[in-house]
């Protein structure tokens, strides 16, 4: 009753507000209405007001959206009757709609993001820990498994379980001499990895359905209560299913509870523009802000890896769902519809790696991209029976974000049907434009800012919403047009960039950048050339010139940087005794990577280290029984600072155990990740990160071009070569 | 495009011809058309105009000379710039149509207006009589043209001049306005052969009244009895009646108790009385008269000119004489006007538009053109109702059908005017010629007022050929620039409610008094030749913008009134002073007006002056942008402190500057649905003239506001704004108007808009705060 009355309440005041939205009125009055409104949420902004402020302050930037939505609607489309510039006018108005939508829709989602709940202890059933594989060499496996074992939880609860998809009967018996030989000595390889680490290997006979089929067939032929999912890179916490157990006990109708990808390596984008240690990562806004607004709804969902789900849920929709490439969310969105249940914790519990070159990443992109089209397209959410309505919204919201490609090309080519052929696409004067525009961009960023300040800078969004455009929009189209036809690669996140060079794929936002300088040119052109109409062009020139930034900007991001060392280190901290030639020294243990480690030795007298000399680090491993225990490395390089040598060394595992320690040094500890996550996070606000972006894409532009003319330089020198010769 | 043109050509055709066929003076009163009326027949003494059982047809024949009639109404006429046009109706009657006749046109044109390259055209009917080469810079120049036969019509015949006009020397769009030529009102007339042309024969002659010189009517009213207190709104009911009628420009009615000695064009002489009191004036009065009421042209052999004779045995006859004239003109109880009648002296009439229409050009007027110099210049007539509340918000789209040539340069723009008033500008800005298809053109409706308003379009031309300027260059024909009629102006829904006070209303529509269904109590101090021959021209002028005579009552005391709407008229020592309190106007003493040292208008020149003074000293590349830059702002926005209000100001009382002679003044009766309106002279001869020239058409129209004083001195009109305005209410109640009503008021008061906005979308915050906690899991 109360419910019911707070609905009727709000759904009252929202119709006043919709109503005086909707008046006609003057241009002074909504510039007056504008200043008003955006200084009043600038006011709460500053002033850093969470809670009930923070809605009011997303209310007022409702507003003014709104009246620029009636303004848009009533008074700027061309006549019909000019098709040259109705149509495309006519598109961008859709791709405007399509972004106020999606902020409605995304304003629902995160209106208030739940925080981690506690869950219950002394919760013990029986789990099955599926890391499903396909071509991931057994290294990298190595450490995921160990790390995996290494997991704290009664030893007898829970089942450690490889699925192999590269070692099928189907691979082994492939007519492909070399296929079939390279899955033979796979087939072996992580049997034996799996023997040694004390961990179940399993195959199956045809690669069918992907990775749901490897999966379904783990779930055939295991019998725990829970199955946790982790990527064969995504290396759990220690404390990973004391984290996320407990929540099935208090819900019995609960299937799914999902932890945030936390990624050891940067992505390409921030590798390239190299704001790694500086700046959130790109996933962060997802699983800092977005899981958990999903979550007060109860429509946090499946992300393939990182999560625990409930058996008897999966068994009543018949496993894991695999009619699209991204059978994690389609997964979800059956057993929402089934009436199940879904939570979300918001802690780092694994470490992974991704994609490092911008290829791959476009291709992990693709996949996700297309898959959410194919769900679209099969399960759409809008309609889907036995999903409540929130969740409706929240899986619209999550899978209409991919359709981001189309209104990101509108928004990049409008400008120049004004600039280079003279369309009026647009109608409106200088000053409705001032009142309107303005405000409603100004609003915008700053909603932006107040909901993923802290997660998300000034314009990353749309960089990399730009970056991707490029590739993903002949996918998304493909997938549109062709929903059957996206089959499941599996995304390569091994690869490392040696030498400096420019991405494979980096010709189009090349030819991008040339066309809007092109613009440029004409915009400056024009406004001497036409002063009568140099107000226009200068607010359409500036929004090229907006576009300019970001294509620039993305020249940057495709010019891939060469890195000498192939992952990225962590910060650990820990002491250890470092062991040389029978000798131990004090050290303490700096930084690691799944390679090797860098160690602070405190020696008094310094003998000479040759490179590959062995030694050995003896320490404390949190999963062991307390004993300190030895692994074995190569020490590759020294500095020597007064007492202190600062050695760099590779691990050489022997054994399975030492896998399991070099899992401990770098996995085991999760706060480490959640230290790191804080370290960057922070909100630089909206003028001073506007600044930041600009003087970054400005070098990031020249350095783009430098790659270019070197590159090209580098051809045509080798070109001269091979006529000489 | 070719076809669409030739089909709206045949469209006009129609158009004009049903309009002139059809000869529909009125739109509003119930008797016949003009044209049905037999061709009039020298031999026919009368038409059969029996339009009350009591009126006779007496035919009466002026003296055996030309007769003639002056054309011009509003004076003088100037035709401006390089091409202008003018276009009106003339009523004739059937013995004017039926007689031959020349049209005599007097002129003169500006020096600078090239002679062989300049022409004015006359056409009555849409048929060309002439188009003479303008060469007429001297001095006064005239020609004569003889009208065809056949070709004047009893009734509406359309008298079209325009003016074609290039500059001797210069090609720049500045030049143009040095281009005009001067009709002179006092040169043009038509002259129709023998005397019977003179002849009034029937009620609905009094159509035919005419202008003066100076293109003023005027009805003269002689009473004997004027001062009779019954008399009083009989009288001023004639006046009404006989103004509806004519429905001239510029109207005036005098009451005199002895006739004018001479009769004079364009002054029509109306004797009202009973048979006993008539008959020592007009020995020629009709015998009938002591029998029963009559309304009937007599020729007064004394000035030799038809008077119209109002009378009977008594003065209740006399009054059901004045009945049979004045209740065709009465419009039914649920009436509403198509168009307000502008015709006499602006053809076509103005439609009204009530709500969304859509109008084409060709309905309009305004014809397809193509245009060959550099200012291209038309205008037509919309009319929206007293209740019309869009100004603040309110926008109209026009849709543009144009085209302009290879050789107009980018920088050119097309404005559109609203009442004088630039209300919207489009550039035309790409290069090499282009045609506009219904091009939509925002035009703001907050010069719009109750009433008829002009919409002008102007197109300035710039080519590199008037750069260069070599000779020929002005006179060139090669088109520039077409205009379609095909265009059309929409109107779209506006706000409506009444506004209290606001002037421009009973300027427009006679609004509240139009639409009185019981008698209007109006008060006149005194009874005598002054004051009624004002009353009666204000109440006359009234009645023409409401299209049919107001109902009215005179009351002796404002106690009597009440609540209603009312008016009061007369000097201003005999005004009580409750109603100027109730109207806030300071009469601190009440012979001379208030302390106002200057005039509103003195002010307002100075300011003007000091604006163009700082306009020329304007210069430098820094402080230019600077200007360019607060100038657009100012133009876009155009936001001053004032503006920035949550609820309008208190009013300020209103003080009369001392060279005041007449106020006319508006307020909300004591309990605020009720409208007074007080028309109040410093002396009785003061309210007479001021009345005549309040009521004179260029000044009627610019009666706006909550004051409108009249000096002498100057000839000029001052308003006053109302700063604190009632709403009345005029249309039943409906949510999409009261929508808009909000629209208007809000864009008037901005910060409201903004504070209401702020204030519902923090309770919105606070409402969302309260439904997320109570909705899906909880933290």
């Amino acid at each position: 009753m109360r419910k019911a009355g707070i609905i009727l309440f709000w759904a009252f005041m929202s119709f006043c507000v919709i109503l005086l939205i909707t008046l006609p009125i003057n241009l002074q009055t909504q510039l007056i209405a504008s200043l008003v409104i955006v200084t009043a949420m600038a006011i709460i902004k500053i002033l850093r007001a969470e809670g009930k402020w923070r809605l009011i302050a997303l209310a007022f930037g409702t507003a003014v959206v709104l009246r620029y939505v009636y303004w848009r609607t009533t008074s700027t489309l061309p006549p019909v009757n000019q098709l040259e510039n109705f149509i495309p006018g006519f598109m961008l108005y859709l791709a405007e709609m399509y972004s106020v939508m999606m902020l409605a829709l995304s304003l629902f989602v995160v209106s208030m993001p739940l925080p981690s709940r506690a869950a219950s202890e002394d919760y013990f059933p029986t789990v099955d820990v599926f890391v499903p594989t396909y071509n991931e060499e057994a290294g990298l496996l190595a450490n995921t498994l160990a790390a995996a074992k290494g997991m704290d939880y009664p030893a007898d609860k829970f089942t450690v379980w490889l699925l192999d998809d590269g070692g099928t009967l189907q691979k082994r018996t492939s007519t492909n001499l070399l296929e079939d030989q390279a899955a033979r000595a796979r087939h072996q390889e992580l049997k034996a990895l799996c023997h040694d680490l004390g961990v179940n290997y399993l195959t199956r006979d045809r690669n069918e359905h992907a990775k749901a089929g490897n999966l379904n067939n783990g779930m055939k032929h295991s019998t725990g209560e829970l199955i946790a999912v982790f990527d064969a890179d995504h290396a759990p916490a220690q404390d990973f299913l004391l984290e996320t157990v407990g929540y099935f006990e208090d819900d019995p109708k609960l299937f799914l509870v999902q932890t945030p990808h936390f990624f050891l390596n940067p992505d390409p984008v921030e590798r390239n523009l190299r704001t790694f240690e500086r700046m959130p990562s790109e996933n962060e806004m997802f699983y800092g802000i977005i899981q958990r607004g999903l979550d007060k709804w109860n429509a946090s969902f499946f992300c393939g890896s990182a999560a625990v789900l409930r058996r008897h849920a999966l068994d009543e929709t018949g496993g894991f769902a695999g009619l699209s490439i991204t059978e994690d969310c389609e997964t979800a969105i059956q057993l929402h519809a089934n009436g199940w249940n879904s939570v979300y914790v918001d802690k780092p519990l694994i470490a992974g790696l991704q994609p490092a070159t911008f290829a791959s990443f476009i291709g992990q992109r693709s996949r996700w991209a297309q898959g959410m089209m194919q769900i679209m397209r099969f399960r759409f959410p809008l309609l889907k029976r036995g999903l409540s309505i929130p969740q409706r919204l929240c899986y619209m919201s999550s899978i209409m974000f991919w359709l981001f490609p189309f209104p990101r090309a509108i928004f990049l080519f409008a400008p120049l049907c004004y600039l280079f052929l003279d369309l009026q696409i647009f109608t409106a004067s200088g000053g409705e434009f001032l009142a309107y525009t303005l405000a409603y961009m100004l609003v915008n960023l700053m909603m932006q800012n107040y909901l993923y300040g802290a997660f998300r800078w000034p314009w990353i969004s749309e960089l990399y919403e730009y970056v991707q455009t490029v590739h993903l929009l002949p996918a998304v189209i493909s997938a549109i047009i062709n929903p059957r036809k996206p089959s499941f690669k599996v995304t390569a996140k091994d690869e490392s960039v040696l030498v400096s060079r420019l991405s494979e794929i980096s010709r189009p936002f090349f030819v991008i950048f040339g066309v809007l300088l092109l613009a440029l040119v004409v915009t400056i052109y024009r406004v001497y050339a036409e002063p009568y109409k140099a107000d226009v062009t200068l607010v359409v020139g500036g929004w090229n010139l907006l576009n300019l930034v970001l294509a620039g900007c993305a020249l940057g991001v495709v010019s891939e940087r060469g890195e000498k060392t192939a992952t990225r280190r962590v910060k650990v901290s820990r002491r250890c005794e470092f062991g040389l030639e029978g000798k131990w020294y004090p050290a303490t243990i700096e930084d690691v990577s799944v390679y090797g480690a860098r160690v602070n030795v405190f020696v008094q007298k310094i003998p000479h280290l040759a490179v590959d000399t062995r030694g050995e680090i003896r320490f404390t491993p949190y999963s062991g029984d307390g004993e300190p225990e030895i692994l074995p490395v190569a020490i590759r390089n020294n500095t020597v600072s007064g007492d202190i040598i600062t050695v760099g060394c590779r691990y050489l595992p022997e054994v399975a155990r030492h896998h399991s320690l070099v899992a401990d040094l770098i996995f085991a500890n999760s706060k480490q990740w959640t230290d790191f996550q804080l370290s960057r996070r922070g909100n630089p606000g909206l003028l001073r990160g506007t600044l930041w972006f600009f003087g970054l894409a400005f070098y990031q532009t020249s350095r783009g071009l430098a790659y270019l003319f070197k590159g090209t330089g580098a051809r045509l020198e080798a070109a001269r070569e091979g006529n000489r010769s | 495009m070719r076809r669409t043109l030739l089909l709206s050509g045949l469209a006009l055709l129609m158009v004009t011809h049903c309009g002139y066929a059809q000869n529909l003076p009125f739109d509003m009163s119930p008797e016949r058309p003009a044209q049905e009326m037999p061709p009039a027949i020298p031999d026919q003494p009368s038409d059969g105009s029996d339009d009350a059982g009591a009126a006779q047809n007496a035919s009466v024949t002026a003296p055996a000379q030309n007769f003639r009639r002056f054309v011009l109404p509003g004076g003088d006429l100037s035709l401006s710039g390089e091409i202008a046009e003018r276009a009106w109706s003339i009523y004739l009657t059937p013995e004017q149509a039926a007689s031959a006749a020349t049209f005599n046109i007097g002129y003169q044109n500006s020096i600078l207006v090239a002679p062989e390259a300049s022409r004015l055209s006359v056409s009555i009917n849409d048929v060309a009589l002439s188009e003479e080469n303008l060469s007429s810079a001297e001095g006064m120049a005239e020609f004569n043209l003889t009208v065809p036969k056949g070709l004047l019509k009893p009734g509406a015949n359309l008298v079209r001049l325009r003016a074609s006009q290039r500059h001797r020397t210069d090609c720049s769009v500045q030049s143009t306005y040095e281009l005009w030529s001067n009709i002179s009102a006092e040169k043009t007339y038509l002259d129709f052969d023998g005397s019977r042309a003179g002849i009034f024969n029937g009620i609905d002659d009094i159509r035919a009244a005419g202008v003066d010189e100076k293109g003023l009517t005027q009805f003269n009213l002689v009473v004997p009895a004027m001062e009779r207190p019954a008399a009083t709104v009989p009288l001023m009911r004639l006046a009404q009646g006989l103004a509806v009628l004519a429905n001239m420009p510029s109207q005036s009615v005098t009451i005199e108790a002895a006739a004018p000695e001479q009769a004079r064009p364009g002054h029509m002489t109306v004797l009202v009385g009973t048979a006993g009191e008539l008959k020592p004036m007009l020995p020629e009065l009709p015998a009938e008269a002591a029998n029963g009421p009559i309304a009937v042209f007599v020729n007064d052999a004394r000035s030799g000119a038809p008077v119209l004779v109002v009378s009977g045995p008594s003065w209740e006859a006399v009054a059901s004489a004045i009945e049979s004239i004045v209740a065709p003109t009465d419009a039914g109880p649920n009436s509403r006007r198509d168009v307000i009648a502008t015709q006499r002296w602006h053809a076509p009439d103005a439609p009204f538009l009530f709500s969304s229409t859509d109008i084409r050009f060709s309905q309009l007027g305004v014809k397809t053109e193509n245009f060959s110099g550099r200012r291209f210049r038309t205008e037509f007539n919309l009319a929206v109702p007293s209740d019309f509340y869009a100004n603040a918000y309110g926008e109209a789209v026009l849709l543009l059908d144009a085209a302009y040539a290879q050789t107009v340069l980018p920088g050119s723009h097309i404005d559109i005017y609203i009442n004088g008033n630039i209300a919207s500008t489009v550039p035309i800005s790409t290069p090499g010629g282009g045609i506009l298809r219904h091009l939509p053109i925002n035009v703001t409706l907050r010069h719009f007022q109750p009433g008829v308003n002009t919409v002008a379009i102007e197109a300035i031309l710039n080519t590199d050929e008037d750069q260069a300027c070599v000779p020929g260059t002005a006179a060139s024909q090669t088109p520039r620039f077409a205009l379609f009629d095909t265009s059309e102006f929409h109107m779209p829904d506006f706000a409506q409610i009444a506004q209290v006070p606001n002037l421009s209303a009973v300027a427009g529509t006679g609004f509240p008094y139009s639409r009185a269904r019981t008698p209007v109590p109006v008060f006149v101090d005194r009874i005598d030749s002054d004051t009624l021959s004002a009353s009666a021209t204000f109440l006359a002028r009234i009645a023409t913008s409401a299209g049919h005579p107001i109902p009215i009552e005179t009351v002796a005391s404002p106690s009597l009134i009440g609540n209603r709407n009312a008016i009061f008229i007369g000097a201003l020592s005999q005004m009580p002073s409750a109603v100027f309190t109730q109207l806030n106007i300071a009469a601190t003493n009440q012979t001379v007006w208030g302390g106002g040292e200057s005039a509103a208008g003195d002010d307002l020149e100075t300011r003007e002056a000091f604006d163009e003074w700082r306009g020329k000293l304007r210069g430098g590349a820094w402080n230019g942008q600077v200007t360019a830059i607060e100038d657009w702002m100012k133009r876009n926005f155009d936001i001053s402190l004032s503006s920035l209000r949550l609820t309008p100001a208190d009013e300020v009382s209103f003080s009369p500057a001392k060279d005041t002679s007449l106020i006319l003044a508006q307020g909300a009766s004591p309990e605020e649905n009720g409208t007074w309106t007080v028309l109040a002279g410093r002396t009785g001869k003061e309210l007479r003239d001021g009345a005549l020239a309040l009521t004179a058409r260029e000044n009627w129209s610019r009666i706006t506001g909550h004051v409108a004083s009249y000096r002498p001195d100057a000839k000029a009109i001052d308003t006053v704004a109302a700063t604190r305005v009632e709403l009345v209410s005029t249309q039943p109640p409906s949510f999409a108007n009261y929508r808009l009503i909000a629209a208007n008021w809000l864009s008037s008061n901005i910060l409201s808009y903004a504070l209401l906005l702020a204030g519902l979308t923090v309770i919105l915050g606070l409402a969302t705060a309260l439904l997320l906690s109570n909705l899906g899991r909880r933290g």
